[in-house]
C-alpha cells in the first residue's frame, strides 16, 4: 500500500514542479518583454514600477510602462493562455491531435462575428468602457461556427479525424471568405476589420487588459473545473452516463465556456493561428496526460509562447512590427504539416504524439 | 435489484431498431444477449444503461472507444473511480488501492505508463475490463468484451466475470458472439432477432440457435459433459 501512496505522491509532486518552472519562466519573460520595445527602458526601471518605488522614474518611462508595456504584455499573457486552453479542450472534446481553434475555423467564425458587429454600426460601449457590441458579436460567431463544425462532423456520435479537418476548412475558408466580402463592402471600416486577419496587441489598454483579465480569471475556473469530464467521455456517452457525467452538458459548457474565451482573444487582438494546436502538445512532450493538469500548464505554456513570439514581433522590425498571427503561424503551420504527414498521428501509434 | 426494462423501442431515422422490446435482467446472474449482427444488441444494453445508470451502480465496457485518447492505461483505469462529488479528482488509498489491484488481475502492470492509444487491441479491452472493474459497481454491462482476446484472455475475462457473480454477488449482462463461451457461461441466455428478443431460455440447444441465425446448427457433447455447438 505504501508503494501506491509513493507513486501517487511523486506524480502529484511533479504537477507541482512543472507548474512552478512555468510560472517562474512566465515571470521573467513578462519582466522582459516590458523592457523591449521601440524605446529603451532597462529591467531596474520595470522591477522599481512594480516594487512600489514608480516616483523615481521620469514620467515618460512611467506612462511607456504603465500605459503600453504592461498592457500589452498582459494581454499577450492572457490571450495566450486562452488560445492554449481552448486548443487543448478541442483536442479533448473531439478526440483529435489537430484540432485547434483557427484550423476548425472558430477563429475565423468569431472574427466574423466581430466583424459584422463593427460594420453594422452595432459596436458602441455597453459598459466597462471597453465592452462593445463586437465582443457580443465575436462570442455569437465563435458559438454559431462550433456548432456548425460539431454537426457537420459528427458521425453517429464519433468525431473522425479527416472529416473533422475537412469540416473545419471549409468552414474557416467560408469565414474569411465572407470577412472580406464585409471589407469590400465597408472600404471605409477596411483597415480595422483587417485587424483581424493578421493579429496584433499594438492596439491593447488597460480597459480593454482589465476586460479580458475578468473573462479570462471567470471562464478558466470552469474549465478547469469540467476538465475530468472532458476524460471521462473520452469511454464513450453511456460508460459516461455510468459514471455520473452527462455528455450533452458537459460538451454545452465546454462549448460556451471556450467560445467565450476564444471570442474575447479574438475580438482584443485578432486570429492568432496555431497556438492551440502546438502548445498542448508541448505539454504531452512533458509527459502530462490528465486533462486537468494539461489545461492549467497548456495555460502557462501559451502564455509564454505568446509574450515570448510578442517580444519577437515588436523588437525584429523595430520601429516597426510584425504582426503576431504572422509569427505564430511560421512556427505554428510548419509543426501542422510535421503532424499532418507523421503517421505516428494517423495510427495515434508513438508514445510522443498524445 | 432486477433490472425490470419495459416497452423499449428505439429508433433511428426510419429504421426501427428495437420494436417493443421487454426483459427483465436477474440479478446475480450473467445473462448473455445473442443474436446476428444488426440485431439490435448492442442497442438494447445501451438502452438499459441509459434506463439504471442513475439508479444502480453500473459500469459500461463499449465494444470500442473513438479517436486519439491520449491518456496513459492507468489514467484510464483511474477513470473508474471518477467521482463528481469531489472537486479534487486526485484518487485517495482506497481507489489507489483498487486500481492497482484492477491492473494486476488485468496484466496491465508493466503497460500502466503506456498510452492508451499505443496498446495491442486485445490490450485494450483488457484495459477497459481494468476500469469497469475498479468502477466496483452492482452491474457490469459488457459489450463483446473478449472480441479481440485471446482463447486464453477472454477464458480469463469470463473466469473473472463468474467469481464476481460468486464471490461478490456482481450482476452482468453481455453481449458477444462465441456460441460455445457464452453456453459454458451464461445463466440465462437471450436470443434477440430484427429488433425482437425471440426466446430467453437458461439452456442453448441446436434447434433455438437455428431459429435466431436462420441456419443449421449442429451439437456435440465433450467428455466433460458439454454441449459444443457448430454451424452446420
Amino acid at each position: 500500500m505504501l508503494s501506491h501512496m509513493r507513486e501517487h505522491k511523486s506524480s502529484s509532486d511533479r504537477f507541482v514542479i512543472k507548474f512552478t518552472i512555468a510560472a517562474i519562466m512566465l515571470i521573467c519573460v513578462m519582466a522582459v518583454s516590458c523592457c523591449l520595445g521601440s524605446s529603451d527602458i532597462t529591467l531596474s526601471d520595470v522591477i522599481k514600477y512594480f516594487t512600489g518605488r514608480g516616483d523615481e522614474l521620469a514620467k515618460t518611462t512611467l506612462t511607456i510602462i504603465g500605459r503600453i508595456r504592461v498592457p500589452r504584455t498582459l494581454t499577450a499573457m492572457l490571450i495566450g493562455g486562452a488560445l492554449a486552453s481552448v486548443g487543448c479542450v478541442m483536442q479533448g472534446v473531439f478526440r483529435n491531435p489537430m484540432a485547434d481553434p483557427s484550423v476548425l475555423g472558430i477563429s475565423s467564425g468569431a472574427a466574423l462575428g466581430a466583424a459584422i458587429a463593427i460594420v453594422t454600426g452595432l459596436n458602441g460601449v455597453i459598459f466597462f468602457e471597453a465592452f462593445t457590441g463586437a465582443y457580443i458579436g465575436a462570442v455569437l460567431g465563435a458559438i454559431v461556427t462550433w456548432l456548425l463544425v460539431f454537426t457537420i462532423a459528427a458521425q453517429n456520435g464519433r468525431y473522425d479525424t479527416s472529416s473533422t479537418l475537412l469540416a473545419g476548412i471549409a468552414i474557416s475558408s467560408i469565414m474569411s471568405a465572407l470577412i472580406t466580402v464585409l471589407m469590400t463592402l465597408h472600404l471605409e471600416q477596411m483597415e480595422r476589420v483587417y485587424m483581424w486577419m493578421l493579429g496584433t496587441f499594438s492596439a491593447s489598454t488597460t480597459d480593454k487588459t482589465k476586460l479580458l483579465a475578468v473573462v479570462v480569471g471567470l471562464m478558466m475556473p470552469i474549465l478547469i473545473w469540467i476538465a475530468p469530464r472532458i476524460d471521462v467521455l473520452k469511454l464513450g456517452k453511456e460508460a459516461a452516463m455510468t459514471l455520473g457525467v452527462d455528455q450533452t452538458k458537459t460538451l454545452a459548457i465546454a462549448l460556451a465556456v471556450s467560445s467565450c474565451l476564444l471570442a474575447f482573444s479574438v475580438a482584443n487582438a485578432g486570429i492568432i493561428g496555431f497556438v492551440g494546436l502546438i502548445i498542448p502538445h508541448i505539454v504531452s512532450f512533458f509527459g502530462v496526460t490528465r486533462m486537468r493538469s494539461r489545461l492549467v500548464l497548456s495555460f502557462m505554456t501559451g502564455a509564454i509562447f505568446m509574450v515570448v513570439c510578442d517580444t519577437v514581433c515588436k523588437t525584429i522590425v523595430a520601429p516597426g512590427e510584425l504582426a503576431i498571427g504572422a509569427v505564430t503561424s511560421l512556427i505554428g503551420a510548419p509543426y501542422f504539416l510535421f503532424l499532418l504527414m507523421s503517421s505516428r498521428i494517423r495510427s495515434g501509434r508513438e508514445r510522443s504524439s498524445v | 435489484m432486477n433490472l425490470e426494462a419495459l416497452n423499449i423501442n428505439v429508433r433511428f431515422g426510419d429504421t426501427h431498431v428495437l420494436k417493443d422490446v421487454s426483459h427483465t435482467f436477474k440479478e446475480g446472474k450473467i445473462t448473455i444477449i445473442l443474436g446476428p449482427n444488426g440485431c439490435g444488441k448492442t442497442t438494447l444494453i445501451k438502452s438499459v444503461v441509459k434506463m439504471f445508470a442513475k439508479k444502480c451502480g453500473m459500469s459500461y465496457i463499449p465494444q470500442e472507444i473513438y479517436g486519439n485518447i491520449g491518456l496513459t492505461v492507468s489514467d484510464l483505469v483511474a477513470l473508474g473511480r471518477y467521482n463528481e462529488k469531489k472537486f479534487f479528482n486526485s484518487e485517495n488509498e482506497e481507489d489507489l488501492k483498487k486500481i492497482d489491484e484492477a491492473l494486476e488481475l488485468m496484466e496491465l502492470k508493466d503497460k500502466k505508463d503506456q498510452l492508451y492509444d499505443t496498446l495491442s487491441g486485445g490490450e485494450k479491452q483488457r484495459c477497459m475490463a481494468a476500469r469497469a472493474i475498479c468502477q466496483d459497481a452492482e452491474w457490469f454491462i459488457m459489450d463483446e468484451p473478449a472480441s479481440n482476446l485471446d482463447i486464453v484472455h477472454s477464458k480469463f475475462i469470463l473466469d473473472t466475470a463468474r467469481d464476481l457473480v460468486k464471490n461478490q454477488g456482481k450482476s452482468f449482462i453481455i453481449v458477444m458472439h462465441d456460441l460455445n463461451a457464452a453456453s459454458t457461461y451464461g445463466d440465462e441466455f437471450v436470443l434477440m432477432k430484427d429488433g425482437r428478443i425471440t426466446d430467453v431460455c437458461d439452456r442453448l440447444s441446436p434447434d433455438k440457435l437455428a431459429d435466431v441465425f436462420e441456419t443449421k446448427f449442429g451439437s456435440v457433447k465433450t467428455p466433460s459433459g458439454k454441449d459444443v455447438f457448430y454451424a452446420d
